[in-house]
């Protein structure tokens, strides 16, 4: 069933570039002769590891353990010995422990128990104990998700995929497509929601066309246009509800998962496979062959880039994620996590490398910005250190960090970094005047 | 790969820079300078190098004595200058002595904008402080306020503007079309051809460079606060092509730095200078577009604080008042019952 989508009315038209990888079949990734696996894969507690050195693990065996409610287990991808628990680098910089594994290409897989039956609560222990995280790149984990502590009516899935040069999740809504929907059916189940709104973007015709045959979801052909895949902007172009400032997109009803996060529940529940692998797309002109691969968590960049043919002479950046909110790395010695995306090498012609000046006050940032905020004061008020103003008269606290404002700037302002710096201040003092309070 | 650059989101930008902007408002301004030198002859071409020229060599000059590299200098070069320049140039009549757009270009540049800080920190319109400037300084001695054109018979006439006329004898013998045109008309080397002007405002609105509601609301709202000062629809057509309306509405007041920074001020704000530019120039019987336009740019953070878009997900503005109004009602009736 097909629906029509409502639209917002502000943000970006961004090159998509996704013409490098659009078309390439999904191909299985060489398993690396050793995996690090990160502890801190998702928002929240990192997992406290459960295996020591010289243990022997299978594919599949937990190996560090959610250690909280907001936290996800964590899960050998390859079977083999621990050789070491250090601390690396993860994408974003953050240091944390990673598990390392020696391969032993046996692939000794154990599986989670089946289960019983397919109650919603059953559902929700399934995805927590899989490790199941949102996998577009937030990395929250789903089982808190799906407990909104309001009542929801709706589950909205975004297949919108509105970063540039990123195809994996299109590729699994055309090759996976009977698994990605039934596990959006479960994750409707396990919500207890009989509405389902699938919003995906109308340069993907062939998927809008294939998930509109199934009668059970209402598919949202949307509007070509970046944020699209943000929670509250995905939320009013499905539903036409308006999630209210400060609150989450449970308070209007809605909870929004991923296609990749689909997937991965139907995994966990009907195959029994506990989560250690994922689809990412590997772009950019910088790469030499540009790919959509399914590569196990704890694989290391370079093996991968080079698996892609290795990269071209003028390589200026290389991006975990989308180019428009992923974190740039310092090299390839990197490990890929529940929510690498994409890999992208951009080449100088691609990415900006042009240095800021003045701002010119044209408001190109305040009407493109899909909140209604103003960046422009935001940067103002931030650069003169003034972080209150920047929240009240910017709205800095509401900003989703979509980097629109950035992207359109003719002065090029570094408008996300000042974004960033005034809400790490603010949220900064609030815990401190909380912590007072006590 | 031996260097990657680390920076922060987002990494691809749209190609536009400033200088693409600025680049494409000295190209909407050419056809009306055209026009002006063909109307005025060699001496408005001479007018408007003149200006332009200082107007540039006044920021270089003020960036050396700043001790800036002049490669840097030149880098940093973004055409507002250029604009400062031109706009000067084209609000200056052709009687003007060589030595006004000189002073007016230096005075705006070194004064209004570099002082305060250079290409976005200026809190009004250099071009047009420094056309007040010369406006003030040489109308006795440097021929600001004398007007004289050239017929198509090579006679030379000088006489008042137009808008002159209107304001202080009323509407007789107005002729729109030549009005429109610029033909045989008195005024300043930029402002008479209108429809220069025009084709230079669709060329920015085409670009999007300016919102095509922003000179509008503000010409209209001139035309209709005229027609209600004078009691007659006849006087709506005169009034908006008469004067420096056009010049000041397309490129003076829609000038990014010293123009509100959100839709709802700008709306708002350029009604006001409509308004406050057809009230000044009834009550002082003389052109006052750089004015009030002058007077309304220090205006502009009190619209910017008044009227700013709400985020996303607010509460809509009708529920509010719907609440405070239920709330008041609520309050009266517990006062009956006491």
């Amino acid at each position: 069933m097909i629906v029509k989508a409502k639209f917002f009315g502000k943000g970006v038209h961004v090159p998509d570039c996704k013409s490098l990888s659009k078309d390439i079949p999904i191909a299985e990734m060489e398993t690396p002769d050793f995996v690090a696996i990160s502890v801190a894969q998702h928002i929240g507690k990192p997992a406290e590891p459960i295996v020591a050195i010289n243990d022997h693990v299978y594919q599949g065996q937990l190996i560090a353990k959610a250690s909280g409610f907001v936290s996800a287990n964590i899960y050998s991808s390859v079977s083999g010995v621990v050789t070491s628990i250090e601390k690396r680098p993860n994408v974003n910089g953050v240091m944390s422990d990673h598990i390392i594994i020696q391969n032993d290409n046996l692939y000794e897989n154990v599986v989670l128990e089946p289960l019983a039956d397919r109650e919603p609560k059953t559902l929700i222990n399934r995805i927590c104990e899989a490790g199941i995280v949102g996998m577009g790149g937030a990395g929250f984990p789903t089982h808190v998700k799906l407990s909104p502590q309001t009542k929801v009516d709706c589950l909205v899935i975004n297949g919108a995929e509105c970063e540039p040069y990123l195809t994996c999740d299109y590729r699994l809504m055309i090759e996976k497509q009977h698994e990605v929907i039934e596990g959006i059916k479960l994750l409707a189940k396990a919500l207890g929601v009989s509405k389902i709104y699938v919003g995906i973007e109308k340069n993907k015709p062939d998927a809008i066309e294939a998930f509109g045959k199934d009668n059970d979801l209402m598919v949202v052909p949307l509007k070509k246009a970046y944020p699209m895949g943000s929670e509250k902007h995905l939320i009013y172009s499905c539903t036409g509800r308006k999630v209210p400032t400060g609150k989450l997109p449970s308070d209007a009803g809605c909870v929004v998962q991923n296609i990749a996060t689909a997937l991965a529940t139907y995994e966990a529940v009907e195959l029994n496979k506990p989560l250690y692998e994922r689809y990412m797309t590997v772009s950019g002109s910088g790469v030499v062959q540009p790919r959509n691969l399914h590569v196990k968590f704890g694989t290391r960049l370079d093996d991968i880039i080079n698996f892609c043919g290795g990269l071209k002479e003028d390589v200026a950046m290389l991006i975990s994620g989308g180019p428009m909110m992923g974190p740039t790395m310092i090299s390839t010695d990197l490990y890929t996590t529940k929510t690498s995306s994409g890999l992208l090498a951009l080449s100088s012609k691609e990415v900006s490398l042009e240095d800021p000046t003045p701002c010119i006050n044209c408001g190109a940032c305040a009407s493109a910005c899909p909140m209604n905020l103003l960046p422009m004061m935001i940067d103002f008020y931030t650069q003169a250190g003034d972080f209150d103003k920047a929240d009240s008269v910017g709205g800095v606290m509401n900003c989703i960090s979509c980097g629109t404002c950035a992207y359109v700037c003719p002065a090029k302002r570094a408008l996300v970094q000042s974004i960033t710096l005034a809400k790490n201040q603010i949220m900064a003092k609030r815990r401190a005047q909380q912590g007072g309070n006590k | 790969m031996e260097r990657v650059v680390i920076s922060d989101t987002p990494h691809i930008r749209s190609p536009r820079t400033t200088k693409h902007i600025m680049l494409d408002v000295i190209i909407a301004l050419l056809p009306a300078c055209i026009m002006g030198c063909i109307y005025f002859g060699w001496k408005a071409l001479l007018v408007l190098v003149l200006s332009v020229a200082s107007a540039v060599l006044t920021e270089f000059v003020w960036k050396l004595c700043l001790k800036k590299n002049f490669k840097t200098i030149l880098k940093e070069f973004d055409f507002t200058s250029i604009i400062t320049g031109l706009l000067i140039g084209m609000c200056m009549s052709r009687d003007v002595a060589l030595y006004v757009p000189v002073i007016a270009s230096i005075f705006a540049i070194a004064i209004v904008k570099m002082l305060f800080g250079g290409t976005g920190k200026n809190i009004v319109n250099p071009a047009i402080v420094g056309r007040i400037f010369a406006f003030m300084s040489f109308t006795a001695v440097g021929g600001m306020a004398t007007y004289s054109y050239t017929t198509a018979s090579g006679e030379i006439i000088s006489g008042a503007t137009v808008l002159t006329n209107i304001l202080q004898s009323g509407l007789n013998d107005v002729d729109l079309l030549s009005m429109f045109l610029g033909t045989n008309m008195a005024g300043c080397i930029g402002e008479t051809c209108k429809l220069a002007l025009l084709i230079g405002g669709i060329y920015l609105v085409v670009r999007k460079v300016i919102d095509i509601r922003w000179p509008l609301i503000y010409i209209v709202s001139t035309g209709l606060t005229a027609c209600a000062l004078y009691h007659s629809m006849a006087y709506f057509m005169p009034s908006i092509l008469s004067g420096g309306l056009f010049l000041g509405a397309i490129f003076m007041a829609t000038d990014y730095v010293t123009s509100p920074n959100n839709k709802y001020a700008s709306y708002a704000y350029y009604l006001c200078l409509g308004v406050l530019t057809a009230v000044l120039r009834k009550a002082t019987q003389m052109e006052v577009v750089s004015f009030a336009i002058l007077i309304m740019n220090l205006l502009v953070p009190i619209f910017n604080k008044v009227l700013h878009p709400r985020p996303f997900g607010s509460t809509p503005i009708h529920v509010i008042i719907k609440q405070k109004l239920s709330k008041m009602f609520s309050k009266k009736e517990k006062k009956e019952e006491k």
